[in-house]
C-alpha cells in the first residue's frame, strides 16, 4: 500500500514537472477554462447583483397593498375610499400620535437620460405619503435635505443620480409641463429605492391629475404575523378585495423574473463553452500522454503499476483546470465585481444594480472548471494506464 | 494524389486530435450563430422600421396618457397621411402569469398604418369593424391558445377595471392576423378602443400613443416639429420621433445587448484561437522531417505554405459550417418560445456569411505561423532534427 502511494506521488510529480515542456498547449487549456469561468461568473454575478438590489429592498413587517392581479406597482390602482378602509384595518402599527403608519403612494414613469448611452430611459417618480421614508429601512439623506410637503421638490436616489443625467442637487427638472427642484440625495443601503425619485404624494397627485386614487399602500405591521389578519380583512370586504403581500415577498417575485432570465442565458452559454474547452483539455492531456509514452513504459518496465500513471495524468489535468478556474474567478472579480449596470425591472423602470460575486458563485465556477478537468483528464489517464509497455518502448 | 488529398490526409492523420479541434471550433461557431441571431432579433425591427412612420407619445414618458382629442388634431397636420392610436391594456388570460400582449385600437386606421406588416382577410376586417366587442388576434397567439374565429375569449387587464366591476373583458374573435414580414410578432390581441373606453372605470377619453404615417420620409422633420410645438406648454406635451428611433431607445433600456454578445463571442473565439493555434503548431512541428522530405522532392516553399494554410482553413470550415448549421437549428427550435421578445430570431444569410468569413480568418490566423515556419524550413535542419 505504502509503495503504491509512493509510486503515485512519484509519477504525479513527474507529470506536474513536465507541464513546462508543453507550456503553450497547457497554457491555452488554462486560459480556455478561465474564459469559461469568466463567462459563467459574469452572468451569475449580474443575476446575483440584480437579485440583491431588489430582494434586499423589502421588509417582512411592511405590507404592500395592490389592486388584485396587478402584479406590479406600476399597474395598480387603489381608490381613495379604499385607502381609508385600509387605514382602519387590523394588524397595522400606529405611531405615538395614534395615527396608522401607512403610506399611500403613486408610482409614475418619467423620462431620464442615461449617461452611458445618451438615450431616454424610464425612471420611477414615486409620490410618497408622510410615513413613506420611515416605512423603508435605512433611508438616509446624504446631501441636501428631504423635500418639504406641499412643494414641487424631489429627492433622488444615489444610484439614479450616478447613472442618469440632469438630477444634480439644486437643479430643476421638468416632467412634461411640471417643474421640480432636486433638494436632496438619499442612500437606501444599495436597494432598488436608490433608483427612484421621491416627491410628496399630494403634489404628484395634483400635478399629474390623479386626485382620486393612488397606486399602492404600504403599511407597517405590528409584526410579520399580522399580515394574515390584514389579508383576510381585505378578502372579506367586497369594497377592498385587494392583493395584500409582505413587501419582502413582493420584491422577491419582482427580482426572480429578471434574475432567472439572466441565469437561463448564462448557464447554457457557459456549458457550451465548457464543452469547447473540454475538447481543448482532452487534446492537451492526450498530447501529454503521447509525449511521455516512453517514460510511462519505462516506469512500467521497472515495476510501476498502471494506477500511478492514471492518477498522475488525472492530477495534471485537474491542476490545470483548478488554475484555470481560480484565474477565471480572480479575473471576474477584478473586471466585473462592483461594476454598475441598469436594466428594465418588473415595474417597467430602470433598476440600477452592481455585479456582485459571492463565495458560493465562485464555488460554482471552480466546480465547472474541475468537471472539465476531470473529464478532460479521465480518458487520457485511462490510456496512460493501459499503454502497452512494448509499444511505449519502441517509439515510431 | 493531389495537394488537397495530402492536406486532408495530414489533417486526419491523428483522428482524435482533429475531431477534438473540430468540436471546439464547432461550439464556438454555434455560440456565434445563436448570439448573432439573438442580437439580430433585437435590432432587425429597428432596421426594418418603416421610414415614414412616426410615434407620438407623452413627453413625460410613453407610459403617460394623451388626450383623445390629439388624434383629430394630429390628423389635420399637413404632411400626415394617416394617424391611428393605441392604448396598452396589460392583458392576461386566466392567470396573471399568462401575459397577453393586448392593445385597444381604432380598427380601420390601425390596420391601414400597418398594412405592409399585417395580413388580414378583408371580410374578417369588416367583421372586426362592425362588431364593437370583437377582437382580432395574431396567428401565433391563435396557435398558442388554440383560439379560432368565432370563439369568445375572456381577457383580463392588470391595469383597468370594467365600470360594471371586474377586470375581465370578453371578446369575440373576428379575425386572425398573419405577418407579412418575418420580424413582425403576431403574439397579440387587438380590440376596439371605443368599446374599451365606454366600459372602463377610469382614464376615459385618453389614449396611450399615436402612430402616424407621413406622406414621405422627407416631411418627417417638419411634421415632428409641427406636432410637438402644437402641444407645447399644454398639460400633455408630446414627444414625436421616428418609429426606428423610438425602437432603438426602447431596446437600449434593457442594457447593452450588443456589448454582451460581443464579449461572449469574443471569449469563445479567443479560446479556439489558442487551442487550434497551438495544436496546429504542434502538429506541424511533429511533421518537420516530412516537410523536409517534401522539399527534397521539389515542393516549393510557397506550395508548402499553401498546404499548411489549406489544412488550417479546412479544419476551421469543417468545424465552423456544422456549428452554424446547429445554431440555425437551435434558433428554429427556440423561435416559438422567444417570439414575443425576439420575433426574428434566426441565423440569417448575413450572419452565415460573416461566420464563413470568420472561419477563413480563423484558419489563416491559426495556420500562418506554422505555415511560415514550414515554408522557411531548411532541408538540412528538417532532416537533421528528431
Amino acid at each position: 500500500m505504502r509503495s503504491l502511494l509512493l509510486q503515485v506521488i512519484a509519477v504525479t510529480s513527474i507529470n506536474l514537472k513536465s507541464i513546462a515542456q508543453r507550456r503553450w498547449l497547457s497554457l491555452s487549456t488554462v486560459i480556455a477554462i478561465a474564459l469559461v469561468v469568466i463567462v459563467l461568473l459574469a452572468f451569475l454575478a449580474m443575476a446575483n447583483g440584480f437579485q440583491r438590489t431588489i430582494a434586499g429592498a423589502g421588509a417582512d413587517d411592511v405590507a404592500i397593498v395592490l389592486r388584485a392581479g396587478s402584479q406590479a406597482e406600476i399597474n395598480s390602482t387603489v381608490a381613495r375610499d379604499q385607502v381609508r378602509l385600509i387605514e382602519d384595518g387590523p394588524g397595522i402599527a400606529r405611531g405615538a400620535d395614534g395615527k396608522p403608519l401607512i403610506s399611500p403612494e403613486l408610482y409614475l414613469v418619467v423620462d431620464g437620460l442615461k449617461r452611458s448611452t445618451r438615450t431616454k430611459a424610464n425612471l420611477p417618480l414615486r409620490g410618497i405619503g408622510e410615513q413613506g421614508a420611515a416605512l423603508r429601512k435605512g433611508i438616509a439623506v446624504t446631501a441636501g435635505r428631504m423635500f418639504n410637503r406641499g412643494s414641487n421638490e424631489v429627492v433622488v436616489g444615489k444610484a439614479l443620480l450616478r447613472e442618469f443625467e440632469g438630477f444634480d442637487l439644486g437643479s430643476t427638472v421638468s416632467f412634461g409641463a411640471t417643474r421640480w427642484t432636486v433638494v436632496g440625495v438619499f442612500d437606501a443601503g444599495g436597494s432598488v429605492f436608490e433608483s427612484e425619485i421621491w416627491a410628496d404624494l399630494n403634489v404628484v397627485q395634483s400635478l399629474f391629475n390623479r386626485n382620486n386614487f393612488v397606486q399602492t399602500v404600504r403599511a407597517r405591521l405590528t409584526g410579520p404575523a399580522a399580515l394574515n389578519e390584514l389579508k383576510s380583512y381585505s378578502d372579506n370586504d367586497p369594497r377592498l378585495k385587494l392583493d395584500v403581500k409582505s413587501e419582502a415577498a413582493y420584491f422577491a417575485e419582482q427580482a426572480s423574473q429578471t434574475s432567472d432570465l439572466i441565469q437561463k442565458l448564462g448557464w447554457p452559454l457557459a456549458i457550451a463553452m465548457a464543452l469547447g474547452a473540454l475538447a481543448g483539455a482532452l487534446n492537451t492531456m492526450y498530447s501529454s500522454v503521447a509525449a511521455r509514452a516512453t517514460e510511462i513504459a519505462t516506469l512500467r518496465a521497472i515495476g510501476f503499476g498502471g494506477f500511478p500513471a492514471f492518477v498522475g495524468t488525472l492530477v495534471e489535468s485537474l491542476s490545470l483546470a483548478a488554475i484555470g478556474g481560480l484565474l477565471g474567478a480572480a479575473a471576474t472579480y477584478l473586471i466585473f465585481d462592483g461594476i454598475t449596470a441598469s436594466t428594465l425591472g418588473g415595474n417597467f423602470t430602470q433598476v440600477v444594480f452592481d455585479f456582485k460575486l459571492s463565495p458560493w458563485l465562485i464555488g460554482e465556477g471552480v466546480a465547472l472548471a474541475l468537471i472539465v478537468g476531470l473529464i478532460g483528464g479521465l480518458f487520457p489517464a485511462l490510456r496512460a494506464a493501459r499503454l502497452p509497455i512494448v509499444a511505449g518502448l519502441n517509439p515510431t | 494524389m493531389n495537394d488537397f488529398d495530402l492536406v486532408r490526409k495530414n489533417l486526419f492523420r491523428r483522428k482524435l486530435r482533429a475531431a477534438l479541434m473540430i468540436v471546439s471550433i464547432l461550439i464556438a461557431f454555434m455560440i456565434f450563430g445563436v448570439l448573432a441571431g439573438f442580437h439580430r432579433a433585437f435590432t432587425v425591427g429597428e432596421d426594418r422600421a418603416a421610414a415614414d412612420r412616426l410615434i407620438t407619445v407623452n413627453k413625460i414618458n410613453f407610459t403617460q396618457p394623451l388626450p383623445m382629442a390629439y388624434f383629430n388634431r394630429v390628423r389635420a397636420v399637413d404632411g400626415v397621411r394617416q394617424v391611428t392610436h393605441a392604448n396598452w391594456f396589460g392583458g392576461y388570460y386566466q392567470d396573471p402569469k399568462n401575459f397577453v400582449m393586448s392593445l385597444a385600437i381604432e380598427p380601420a386606421t390601425y390596420c391601414d398604418v400597418y398594412r405592409k406588416e399585417f395580413d388580414i382577410p378583408p371580410e374578417q376586417l369588416t367583421a372586426f369593424i362592425r362588431d364593437r366587442s370583437s377582437a382580432v388576434i395574431g396567428e401565433s397567439m391563435a396557435r398558442k391558445w388554440g383560439w379560432k374565429v368565432g370563439d369568445r375569449v375572456p381577457i383580463a387587464s392588470n391595469i383597468f377595471s370594467q365600470r360594471s366591476g371586474g377586470h375581465t373583458w370578453d371578446f369575440t374573435i373576428a379575425g386572425i392576423v398573419k405577418a407579412k414580414v418575418e420580424h413582425v410578432d403576431t403574439n397579440f390581441v387587438l380590440f376596439q378602443y371605443d368599446y374599451f373606453d365606454e366600459t372602463r372605470s377610469f382614464g376615459k377619453d385618453t389614449i396611450g400613443w399615436l402612430i402616424l404615417q407621413t406622406n414621405a420620409p422627407e416631411n418627417n422633420d417638419r411634421v415632428v416639429k409641427t406636432i410637438d410645438s402644437m402641444f407645447a406648454n399644454s398639460t400633455a406635451e408630446t414627444s414625436t420621433d421616428t418609429e426606428k428611433a423610438f425602437g432603438t431607445a426602447f431596446v437600449a433600456q434593457f442594457g447593452n445587448i450588443a456589448l454582451i454578445v460581443f464579449l461572449v463571442v469574443g471569449a469563445a473565439f479567443v479560446t479556439i484561437l489558442m487551442i487550434v493555434g497551438n495544436t496546429m503548431a504542434l502538429s506541424i512541428r511533429e511533421r518537420t522531417r516530412e516537410i523536409g522530405v517534401l522539399k527534397t522532392l521539389g515542393f516549393s516553399g510557397g506550395r508548402i505554405l499553401r498546404m499548411v494554410l489549406g489544412e488550417s482553413i479546412l479544419l476551421a470550415l469543417l468545424g465552423g459550417l456544422p456549428g452554424l448549421a446547429i445554431a440555425a437549428l437551435i434558433t428554429i427550435a427556440l423561435r416559438a418560445s422567444l417570439a414575443s421578445i425576439a420575433p426574428a430570431f434566426a441565423v440569417s444569410p448575413d450572419i452565415a456569411l460573416q461566420g464563413i468569413a470568420l472561419m477563413i480568418a480563423l484558419g489563416l490566423i491559426t495556420g500562418i505561423i506554422p505555415a511560415l515556419n514550414a515554408m522557411r524550413l531548411k532541408i538540412a535542419t528538417a532532416l537533421g532534427r528528431g
